[in-house]
């Protein structure tokens, strides 16, 4: 189910994107506006859905670190309860995250408030750190009151695994990207159809910009999450090489003056590059140790890929599906625009020059 | 203005959405000048 909705999200981006199909013409504003507010909605439920574990959750932070509480869905299923000498209350609650586990809630009288506010069986996230048993928990804040979706705590990952929604599809349309400007390569080479090369130009370019932008984002996680911005992680190394290996693709443009030669080496170049890229992205992250999720020594194949681990419920699978289709269409605008601005200079040439 | 002060997630979402906003008008103005341009190359 979660490979189909990932797969779906990302292939109705390519189809869209493709529509209308000559990548040559404007998007109508239909497309633009669906492009727009898929990424505005993709936004919001990235960060608007607050956080929401289990009881257990909070049972398995406290043998961590009994001091740190965690955001837990829970109901009250009862409200009345009399102060005992300390001043709290104990309320009967159940999780509402693992089968209606009944469970104590331990609160002070403005949380008890907070949470009678709410109502009785109504779903409420509570951070909670867990008291003196597996089934008394003590309540520190009401974080949220019936909220329409929460994302799943992970432990030690928290607020940060939200960067799931937008470092991902950005590194997963770059390698697309660069698939497409292989395709239009070979495409140009047995043509020989100068648009193939505007196009193959193009994806090579917004692939590269999205490949920089997963880099930064992840750099970003990983000052948060490991300690430093970069640490020669394989990861990090393996989209470095790719990132020179397609710096070196626009040097190469660069260089040539004359259209036709331009092209096709810079195709040749195209399909050679891309040969690297499976390995760089796919297969040596997952061959070495490291830090990255889904590295060599990672218990899981890392939260898109494994198949046991729960880190990607089916709320964040449907997010991150909206994720790769908003960003997919974003990236053809992108590419768009930039192979008809190639087509534009091209045909501006053509009318200065004289023969 | 209280709610977002103790509400800071939607500071944030409102600074990505502001920003987003701000992209995505340039996207579209520069969609539109290339296809003046277009226009233009093509008669």
């Amino acid at each position: 189910m979660k490979f189909v909705l990932m797969l779906a999200g990302s292939l109705l981006g390519l189809a869209i994107g493709y529509i209308p199909r000559r990548l040559h013409q404007p998007r109508p504003s239909w497309w633009r506006i669906i492009a727009i507010l898929s990424v505005a909605v993709v936004v919001v439920l990235a960060i608007y859905p607050p956080l929401a574990g289990s009881t257990i959750d909070a049972v398995i932070q406290h043998r961590a670190d009994s001091t740190k509480s965690v955001p837990v869905l829970i109901r009250a299923t009862q409200l009345q309860a009399s102060p005992d000498e300390q001043g709290t209350f104990l309320l009967p609650a159940e999780d509402a995250r693992v089968a209606k586990r009944p469970i104590m809630l331990r609160a002070y009288q403005p949380v008890l408030d907070a949470i009678a506010a709410a109502g009785e069986n109504v779903p409420v996230v509570v951070r909670v750190r867990r008291a003196e048993s597996d089934l008394v928990f003590q309540a520190d804040e009401v974080v949220a009151v019936d909220p329409v979706v929460t994302l799943p705590y992970i432990m030690g990952l928290e607020e940060r695994s939200r960067i799931l929604f937008f470092h991902v599809p950005m590194s997963w349309i770059a390698t697309i990207a660069y698939l497409l400007s292989m395709i239009y390569g070979i495409s140009y080479l047995r043509k020989r159809t100068i648009e193939s090369d505007d196009i193959s130009v193009a994806m090579a370019s917004v692939g590269t910009l999205y490949a920089i932008l997963a880099t930064l984002t992840g750099a970003v996680w990983a000052k948060f999450n490991w300690g430093s911005f970069w640490n020669w992680d394989p990861r990090q190394t393996s989209i470095f090489i790719l990132l020179l290996i397609y710096g070196a693709y626009f040097l190469l443009r660069s260089s040539i003056e004359d259209r036709a030669r331009r092209a096709r080496l810079s195709s040749a170049y195209a399909i050679v590059a891309f040969a690297t890229v499976p390995f760089l992205v796919f297969v040596l992250p997952r061959l070495l140790p490291g830090l990255h999720p889904g590295s060599a020594d990672d218990s899981t194949a890392g939260p898109l890929l494994s198949l046991t681990s729960d880190s990607l419920n089916s709320t964040k699978q449907v997010i991150y599906s909206i994720a790769l289709f908003a960003f997919t269409l974003v990236f053809f605008w992108l590419a768009n625009l930039r192979i008809r601005t190639e087509r534009a200079m091209r045909m501006t040439r053509v009318s200065e020059d004289p023969s | 203005m209280p709610f977002l002060t103790s509400n800071a997630i939607y500071v944030v979402l409102i600074t990505a959405l502001v920003i987003w906003a701000g992209v995505a008008i340039y996207l579209q103005r520069v969609d539109a000048r290339l296809r003046e341009l277009e226009s233009r190359i093509d008669r």
